[in-house]
């Protein structure tokens, strides 16, 4: 019995959930599914159900084995529904939601696979068809929403509850209105309109003399590069904004103090400028961080959406860079409160794009400019290095030990060129002690201010500092910062060292063209990354509240790709918000309270986050309702109430408290979920040892490579990275396709 | 509301049934659904714009916000029969009663936030208090533009183009430019007559005229639109299609709207103020231009006049020099313009000029009073008062643009001219706002909106140019909007370059750079004052081309095609 799949996995679909939309009355699959006299509004909960849920259903439902015809249509390779596991980091649905192309069947030959995503993902099985009702009612609403076009029938019910987001909606608007190609830079002027418009306000230290903030800081060392000499740098009138970052900063600096220095000299005369608050010299400062951020950070993010997510839909990428253009952490630090982040972040990324296009050495030097321009990309350093090494693992020992010798040569290279002005023909031999010396200053305090990570956390109930003295607590601090990134950093090596192609294959064949692209390990550093950047946050010394940005980038980059309601993309947004709001206390100094709210506001609304919409009485649901409700309490009685004579500095403790366990539980749910994906990429049994000798077991290791290498290519993370492989993927899919034609004969 | 009290109080006069039913239709409160029914896209809008005005507040903000501030102040503290006489600052109050009633509702809330808002003494009081009450307001009030647009998509005969069309006016950078960045209320008063336009699309052509009246009592310088109405309303609601006069229509009009005035000058008939009230309103001491030149006829004039001078000067030709017009018009923007070739201007030459083209275009309207016409009418009233009023603000081009917005995706022709005349007219907007870092908001807003209205609505209302002229007309319009670009990159980068030429040669830069900040040869600075109306004043002119070709292809479509076209909008 042939049945069109949509009808059948509607029935399906209302059996599971017990519940029956009105346009199905029996579930009887020999019915006549397409009555001529279909309802516009029934054709559409048909539409609707072809829904990403399907192959999962069919699965599950023994009931109706053959529900599905039984002609399998060969999957496109870059399909996700060739699901590998190592896809499983991204969360995504088999199909993006806001895809209105038809759903491929499953190839029976990976549905152990699938299986495990019905388990991590069943709450999808469940949303749809509550929602038909509601679409069922709502049909002439959302027919008026569609706007006319050809498909909107289809567009219109596709996930209403979803497609409230704005962002979503926007996009879809574009791409009806045959704007797709303006989708890109509509969102980089409106951003930058945005980022724009949130620097109108005020900034770090604006009218406080004598000393001023961050902004006075930056625009000093504009000053100090452009009139001094390299050896003068980290030695000038240390008292008053002495430069305390890499050598990148300051040839930043030196850049945009040059055109400030053309454009008027004023601004930046040395000594005679402290302090100068024109508007034009404050247009000017904007201008620079802005034009770092779109020469850097947007460029990284156009690049990570589309080497990152290229097997994905091209509005499911737009979305994504929307996610992610509008993180309003990042757009308060950098242009509210005035540092260049983005040009430090910006250049991780760029490095993590060059690592998923199997780059390696140019992502090593874009690291080291990472941090060669703010040392705090050190928060970075274990995962990428260990990111390297699992890779150098993975080739095996003659390509890895030569990728390794390579990197080696060229990290060293390249921080022995950012740091040539002070070292020995140019400079004195101590000369680079002062930079050394300026970029770690462990003299000061445990941590500064309040700050949400452990020790200003626990510090209400255990007095650190009175307790030890601060070389113990350096030395403490630096032992469980360490004990907290190594999970990340053991699941990374542990995983390489199983995936490994020097343990399973003849490694002279292979490496040539495996090392042209990524290892199997690259969906682990999303994790890795937030681990160790979390693990430097929480429980590193001396650490300032605005250091979250760094954790917030991996998390953000992990949300940017899940789809509304699901468990990471509440994660990502919920540790994004509470972000945000353990920056309160320094954003109202700043007098940025408007910004804010407004800026946090928008960018929920604009990816559609409700926290309501999460899988109901989840973990994740229920820790945003406790927090959400506690920082609007907190909000509210520091707006209603004056703080307390005896506590003048309550409100910002109980920010901490708040947003401490937040990000304690993040980073456990980074390592969580590490261990899952290292699992799902190795296995958890001890490391194969298996060498090709028995028939039985070398079909068994010939079909794990097969997929192995079937998720480095389905998995390549964009399909521009397997376009450009296309010439020379000759040789891995002839090795590969007959294989597959063995192992099924078996 | 205040417009809404008063509409509702102004007509309680006449008593004819058809009128009342009339009115209950205006005056009722919409039932919920129909103001509340938003979708969910309106809703965004509304969010995100909300979202990016409000991020304005920090902003540069004009004169004009202390001039509301005091208004606030006059209104709450003074009696009424001292409003129209205070002196107490500069800033006198010179807009119609009903804004004055307007002042006095938002004072009210003003006090309890703050009470240093309201004092009369307290000049030039800038606390964050004030600044985010008036903008709010501004803000709040400006959704009666909003609900207004929202209706107008709800019946139209093309929805998507009209949502399209109520969001661009929604959003436009014109409002975002003048009232929210520079302070004033002009979302709501163009809320208001988008209301009245509202009414006579749906055929209430009493609500319109009564509702225009409201507005006029709001801000009188709509009366450049007061022809149109008063050709429309005669034509088409006192006399009926045969050509007799329905005596009962014209009564209850007449009534309503003197209703109306009643209401708003009322107290001041009885206080004998009326003509304090009427020099506050029409001060006709000013000059011809304003300080910038608004980009219409005169602009042109004067700008040819400057030319001519410079002929004259060089070429020794004997014509009659205005000794005072060389330094007037050397100095160029300041004050009374005085021509020292052309022939002096006086407001009565304006005046007639305005009423000879308005009338052309009335008698068009006359001819034919429908829902389409009349708006088109409307605009080019508006648009003739802009280029040859008296004294006229550059804001005032607003006046073009709002009811040209609702002609836009008619077609191709108008499409056109609705894109020069935008792109002319937001532009002249822009020297409003000078302050380097708002200049940067108004640039990359106004692209964005630009290029998301062409591109939205560009494919809907293409037509082929018929013949080779049209090619040719055609062109050129492509080679003036190119030369926005380059006119902005150079009123951009122009003070730059005159700033480094000064500093370049008032030290060198070995020197302490901080005190090259004043210029010391005073030739040099007159020179580079000189200079510095020149962004200006190429603006103008450049933004004026655009603006009177505008004008022309109106009214030549208009007086000439529409009679064969049969497009949208006839339906109705």
């Amino acid at each position: 019995m042939i049945v069109p799949r949509g009808a059948a996995d509607q029935v399906v679909n209302e059996r599971l959930t017990g519940e029956q939309s009105p346009s199905m009355e029996s579930p009887n699959p020999n019915q006549q599914p397409f009555p001529s006299s279909t309802t516009a509004s029934r054709s559409q909960s048909v539409h609707k159900e072809q829904s990403p849920t399907l192959p999962r259903l069919n699965l599950k439902s023994d009931s109706q084995p053959h529900a599905s015809p039984e002609i399998l249509a060969p999957t496109p390779r870059r399909h996700l529904l060739e699901s590998s596991e190592s896809q499983h980091w991204l969360r995504t649905p088999p199909l993006s939601p806001s895809s209105s192309r038809g759903v491929s069947p499953v190839s029976l030959f990976s549905s152990a696979s699938l299986e495990r995503r019905v388990r991590t993902t069943s709450y999808y099985s469940t949303r749809p068809s509550s929602s038909s009702l509601r679409t069922l009612f709502d049909s002439d609403k959302s027919k008026e929403l569609a706007g006319n076009g050809n498909g909107r029938k289809h567009e219109a019910s596709d996930k209403q509850d979803i497609e409230m987001s704005m962002g979503r909606m926007w996009v879809r608007w574009m791409h009806k209105r045959n704007m797709k190609g303006w989708v890109i830079p509509a969102l980089v002027a409106v951003s930058t309109l945005l980022k724009w418009c949130i620097g109108l306000g005020s900034y770090s230290g604006e009218a406080t003399p004598p000393m001023f903030g961050d902004y006075e800081a930056q625009r000093h060392w504009m000053e100090l590069t452009v009139h001094l000499h390299t050896s003068q740098w980290y030695t000038y009138d240390l008292e008053y904004w002495g430069l305390d970052y890499p050598p990148l900063t300051a040839y930043v600096s030196w850049i945009c103090g040059k055109i400030g220095y053309w454009i008027n000299p004023a601004w930046v005369a040395l000594n005679a400028s402290r302090g100068i608050e024109t508007p034009e010299s404050k247009v000017f400062m904007r201008a620079t961080v802005l034009a770092w951020d779109l020469l850097i950070y947007v460029p990284a993010l156009l690049m990570f959406v589309k080497t990152w997510q290229g097997s994905r839909s091209n509005r499911t990428q737009n979305l994504s860079l929307l996610t992610l253009l509008f993180q309003p952490a990042l757009l308060l630090i950098d242009f509210g409160h005035f540092q260049y982040n983005s040009v430090m972040l910006g250049l991780t990324i760029l490095a993590l794009n060059f690592f998923a296009q199997g780059q390696d050495v140019l992502g090593a030097i874009c690291f080291v400019l990472s941090l060669g321009f703010k040392q705090m990309s050190l928060y970075y350093a274990p995962a990428i290095g260990s990111y390297l090494i699992s890779k150098c693992i993975y080739l095996g020992p003659k390509a890895g030990w030569r990728l390794f010798v390579r990197l080696a040569i060229v990290t060293t290279a390249s921080f022995v060129l950012l740091f040539l002005p002070f070292l020995p023909p140019f400079a004195p031999f101590e000369a680079i002690l002062q930079p050394i010396q300026r970029i770690f200053p462990f003299a000061r305090g445990l941590f500064e201010d309040k700050v949400a990570n452990f020790w200003c956390a626990s510090n209400v109930v255990f007095k650190w500092k009175r307790w030890a003295s601060t070389a113990v607590l350096v030395k403490l601090s630096t032992v469980f910062t360490l004990l907290a990134f190594l999970p990340g950093v053991f699941i990374l090596i542990r995983t390489a060292g199983k995936t490994s192609v020097g343990i399973s294959g003849p490694a002279g064949n292979t490496s040539s063209s495996v090392s042209s692209t990524h290892s199997p390990t690259l969906p682990l550093l999303p994790y890795a990354l937030l681990t160790s950047a979390m693990s430097f946050f929480l429980f590193s010394f001396q650490v300032h509240e605005k250091t979250i940005l760094l954790p917030l980038l991996p998390i953000t980059l992990l949300l940017c790709g899940a789809p509304a309601g699901s468990t990471m993309f509440g994660w990502g947004v919920l540790v994004n918000n509470v972000a945000v709001f353990s920056m309160w206390p320094l954003l109202k100094r700043d007098g940025l309270g408007l910004q804010y709210i407004i800026t946090m506001l928008f960018w929920n609304r604009l990816i559609g986050y409700d926290p309501r919409r999460l899988p109901s009485r989840s973990f994740v649901q229920l820790l945003s309702f406790a927090v959400y409700g506690a920082a609007g309490l907190l909000h509210l009685a520091e707006f209603i109430l004056p703080a307390p004579a005896r506590y003048p500095d309550i409100f910002p403790v109980l920010n901490v408290l708040i947003s401490t366990p937040v990000f304690i539980l993040a980073w456990l749910w980074s390592i969580k979920n590490g261990i899952e994906v290292g699992w799902a990429l190795g296995g958890l049994g001890q490391a194969r040892k298996t060498t090709s000798t028995a028939p039985a077991t070398a079909a068994a290791s010939l079909a794990e490579a097969t997929v192995k290498r079937g998720v480095t290519r389905a998995a390549s993370l964009g399909f521009s990275n397997g376009r450009r492989r296309a010439p020379t993927a000759s040789s891995a899919s002839s090795s590969g396709r007959p294989r597959t034609a063995t192992n099924m004969g078996t | 509301m205040a417009e809404r009290k008063a509409s509702t109080a102004g007509l309680k006069t006449p008593s004819s049934p058809t009128i009342e039913r009339d009115l209950k239709a205006v005056t009722a409160v919409p039932d919920h659904t129909s103001w509340w029914n938003l979708t969910t896209s309106e809703w965004h809008i509304l969010f995100v714009s909300t979202c990016l005005k409000m991020l304005l507040y920090p902003a540069y903000r004009s004169t004009d916000f202390e001039v509301h501030r005091n208004w606030l102040a006059i209104t709450h503290s003074l009696p009424i029969s001292e409003w129209y006489y205070d002196a107490t600052s500069e800033w006198t109050l010179d807009y119609p009663p009903f804004f004055a009633y307007f002042e006095k509702v938002l004072s009210i809330p003003a006090y309890f936030i703050d009470p240093r808002i309201v004092d009369l003494k307290n000049l030039n009081y800038d606390a964050w208090s004030v600044v985010a009450y008036q903008r709010t307001t501004v803000i709040i009030t400006e959704l009666v533009l909003g609900a207004v647009l929202v209706r107008f998509i709800r019946n139209s005969v093309d929805t998507p183009s009209q949502r399209i069309i109520s969001a661009s006016l929604f959003l436009h950078p014109g409002f975002l430019i003048v009232d929210h960045i520079h302070f004033q209320y002009n979302g709501f008063m163009f809320g208001i007559l988008l209301w009245s336009i509202l009414m006579a699309r749906e055929g209430r052509k009493l609500a319109s005229g009564i509702i225009f009246a409201v507005l006029l009592n709001f801000k009188h310088i709509y009366m450049y639109l007061a022809p149109a109405y008063f050709v429309f309303l005669l034509r088409s609601f006192c006399i009926s299609p045969s050509g007799q006069v329905q005596i009962k229509n014209f009564l209850s009009l007449a009534n309503a709207v003197i209703a109306v005035f009643l209401l708003s000058l009322g107290p001041f008939v009885l206080l004998g103020q009326v003509p304090q009230l009427l020099s506050r309103l029409f001060p006709f001491t000013r000059g011809l231009n304003h300080a910038y030149w608004a980009p219409n006829f005169w602009a042109l004039v004067t700008a040819a006049d400057r030319v001519l001078l410079r002929y004259v000067t060089r070429t020794g030709a004997n014509v009659a020099v205005n000794v005072a017009g060389v330094s007037s018009t050397s100095r160029g923007l300041v004050g009374d313009t005085i021509f020292a070739v052309v022939p002096t201007v006086l407001p009565i030459h304006t005046f007639a000029i305005t009423i000879g083209f308005q009338t052309i275009i009335l008698v068009k309207l006359w001819m034919n009073p429908t829902y389409k016409s009349f708006l088109t009418a409307l605009t080019l009233c508006g648009y003739a008062s802009f280029l040859f009023g008296w004294h006229v603000h550059e804001k005032a081009v607003l006046l073009v643009l709002v009811p040209l917005s609702l002609l836009a995706a008619e077609r191709q022709a108008y499409f056109r001219t609705y894109i020069l005349a935008s792109v002319a007219g937001i532009f002249s907007l822009f020297p409003l706002i000078f302050t380097p870092a708002e200049s940067v908001v108004k640039v990359i807003y106004s692209v964005i909106w630009l290029a998301f209205i062409y591109k939205s609505l560009s494919h809907q209302v293409y037509e082929f140019p018929k013949s080779l002229s049209y090619v040719f007309i055609d062109t050129f319009e492509k080679l003036y909007l190119l030369g926005f670009p380059l006119l902005l990159a150079f009123v951009s980068l122009f003070p730059l370059v005159v700033q480094q030429r000064s500093t370049s040669s008032a030290c060198t830069p070995s020197q302490n750079p901080a005190e090259c900040q004043e210029p010391n040869s005073s030739v040099h600075a007159s020179r580079l004052e000189q200079m510095e109306f020149l962004p200006l004043m190429l603006t103008s002119v450049y933004c004026a081309l655009g603006l009177v070709w505008g004008f022309c292809r109106l009214t030549f479509i208009y007086m000439k095609n529409e009679s064969t076209y049969q497009g949208q909008m006839n339906r109705i």
